[in-house]
């Protein structure tokens, strides 16, 4: 009766700290810290024999029938070990079926009832750990062995997973599924079992199996890689330490073996002028260069109002009066003049019409201007003006040319 | 016929930089189209410039074809130059973050690197604030925060200008690797052989054979 009421209370202990021992199990290698918060947990478990440890300075260590116990019910320990289960189980189902067909030939219905009940298990189990083998596989692709610290220790552990996998792999080839489905007989279950789930399984897991290794051995190139750029920051930080001021020469360097990642260009930029050559771009060209021309805050512009003592909003359809430009108007007025032929044969200067506007412009720009504005004209309107440049070319730079007047007149179109 | 894409490619490309799935994706992902590749290395080829991959296969970068040309040497020497006098406190920098992690990765394209996990480990052990105030010290992440969230936040925007990290969101305080790590490794490989920079592994397999 005692004993029954002492397994109880270990069993409620169990329940009681079951996150913190899980915890143990699954992410501390099965040790509990012996901290101030776990005391409870610790005088539990002393009290039940569930744990051990060497020395009153070192971590409690959950006890091996416990973790045995842990193992089985997070099954871990079945995942770890499924490829071998693997094998053993097939290895077992052999057998039964050399059995079954020796019960078969004598006829011994009891003993091919029984065999039949065994195998179908067998089968089963042989199914679920396959499945187990290959999900394990899954879990180290991705943890990426992230639980293991040490980048050689992690390399390591990699390469035996590898050659678990290939083990594994070269296991489920050597399954003669057809074989073992002949001797099956007549038994529908059994036949269903070995025809289309084993298969089932076998070609998934296969799969799965197949890419996780391709997987891992990615993983092992990349860790090899670490490793190597690891090592190399570690040598450069030493020889800085043993070389201080160290810089490497690079003056010397014979440049034709670069390798030709490194040799990596200079920036330029790539730029083009905007082409005002082609009227398709006129539209963006002139809004760019509208926004292009930066006015100097004056100290006007910066003076901010405090208040606004009144907001007037526009009337819908209200315009806006433009001021006329008289430069605008005069050349106008000329060209208006020159178009309609009032000026018959006579030619007219540019500068003598500016002369007699009386606007006070510079010759330049009055030039400009009107050679603008004629340029601007329809082709209809164009025609009918004819320019004359009065121009000489630059002492110094000769292919410019400089233009000091313009001779305008009536032309007869046609 | 003008494609926006591949203009883009090719003016990343010239204007040294390295496109990686972490700076780049969109122009990343158009270069990684063999089709594409051609394409830009038909156009480079015309101005003596050819496209590379990092040996890692992780990014790619825009490289002379014929060096042979003075101004080409150097500006190949211009580049190494830059590597070479901060070498040491991006070595610095590395060392400090496998600390941090407590592993021996070093920062490889993709990590992420957060401003906040940083400064959490570093409050929790003194030797490696030491650490990053002997980095904070050095020419090319040089601040004048005595503090450890400043200069982590200098070294780290530092980087960020260099073009090793990239920002993650708005908050300025979460980055990602750049493909360039992956150039600087090929750069200190290529520093390590032509120095006859030996690791402690490296000396220790030598010292082994010569026994």
């Amino acid at each position: 009766m005692a004993r029954a009421q002492d397994a109880q209370s270990t069993l409620r202990a169990l329940a009681k700290y079951g996150e913190a021992i899980l915890e143990a199990h699954l992410r501390n290698g099965n040790r509990i810290p012996d901290s101030d918060e776990n005391l409870g947990l610790i005088e539990t478990l002393e009290h039940h024999r569930l744990v051990w440890r060497i020395g009153e300075s070192e971590d409690l260590q959950l006890k091996k029938v416990l973790v045995q116990f842990l193992d089985h019910i997070t099954e871990s320990e079945r995942r770890r070990y499924a490829s071998a289960q693997v094998h053993i189980l097939w290895q077992q189902l052999s057998e039964l079926f050399e059995e079954y067909k020796e019960a078969k030939k004598r006829s011994a219905l009891s003993d091919i009832d029984r065999l039949e009940g065994e195998i179908k298990e067998c089968l089963a189990d042989v199914i679920e750990d396959i499945r187990n083998a290959t999900e394990a596989f899954a879990t180290y692709i991705n943890t990426g062995f992230a639980y293991i610290t040490d980048l050689n220790l992690r390399i390591r552990e990699n390469e035996k997973v590898i050659e678990r996998a290939g083990r594994l792999i070269t296991l489920f080839e050597s399954f003669r599924i057809r074989e073992l489905a002949e001797q099956a007989g007549s038994d529908a279950f059994l036949k269903r079992l070995l025809l289309r789930h084993l298969p089932a399984t076998l070609e998934s897991s296969q799969k799965n199996l197949s890419y996780a290794l391709n997987q891992l051995r990615k993983m092992l190139v990349r860790m090899r890689e670490d490793q190597r750029l690891s090592r190399m920051v570690g040598a450069f930080e030493a020889h800085f330490v043993n070389h201080p001021g160290f810089e490497p020469s690079i003056d010397h360097l014979d440049l034709r073996q670069v390798p030709e990642f490194l040799n990596t260009v200079a920036p330029f930029r790539i730029r083009g002028f905007g082409d005002i050559y082609d009227s398709a771009d006129d539209l963006e060209l002139i809004e760019l260069a509208a926004k292009a021309r930066t006015v100097p805050l004056t100290a006007e512009d910066l003076q901010v109002p405090d208040d606004v003592a009144s907001v007037n909003f526009d009337i819908a359809g209200e315009t806006e009066p433009e001021e006329d430009d008289p430069v605008e108007e005069a050349i106008e007025g000329l060209i208006q003049m020159l178009v309609d032929g009032h000026l018959g044969e006579r030619t007219i200067l540019a500068s003598e019409a500016l002369a007699s506007t009386g606007l006070e412009i510079d010759k330049a720009d009055w030039l400009q201007a009107i050679v603008s504005e004629i340029e601007s004209l329809p082709d209809g309107d164009q025609q009918h003006i004819e320019v004359l440049y009065h121009q000489s070319h630059h002492g110094v730079y000769p292919d410019n040319v400089l233009v000091s007047d313009l001779t305008l007149k009536h032309h007869h179109a046609g | 016929m003008s494609n926006p894409l591949f203009e883009r490619t090719v003016t990343a490309l010239l204007q040294e930089r390295v496109i990686c799935e972490v700076s780049d994706d969109e122009l990343y992902n158009y270069l990684l189209m063999p089709g594409n590749q051609d394409a830009v290395n038909r156009f480079l080829g015309q101005i003596n410039r050819t496209l590379r991959q990092t040996s890692a296969h992780d990014a790619f970068v825009c490289a002379y074809q014929d060096v042979s040309d003075a101004d080409t040497k150097e500006a190949i020497r211009q580049q190494f130059r830059e590597v070479a006098n901060n070498l040491e406190a991006f070595v610095q920098f590395l060392r400090l973050v496998m600390m941090l992690e407590a592993n021996e990765r070093p920062v490889l394209p993709g990590d992420k690197l957060s401003e906040g996990h940083i400064l959490d480990r570093i409050a929790a052990a003194p030797a490696l604030e030491a650490r990053l105030r002997s980095l904070a010290e050095k020419r090319v992440f040089h601040t004048k925060r005595s503090d450890s969230a400043g200069q982590i936040r200098s070294v780290l925007s530092s980087l960020e200008k260099m073009g090793y990290l990239k920002p993650i969101g708005t908050s300025g305080s979460l980055y990602r690797a750049t493909g360039r790590w992956s150039w600087l490794y090929d750069a200190m490989t290529f520093i390590q052989t032509h120095e006859g920079i030996q690791g402690a592994e490296d000396t220790d397999s030598e010292q082994m054979r010569l026994h």
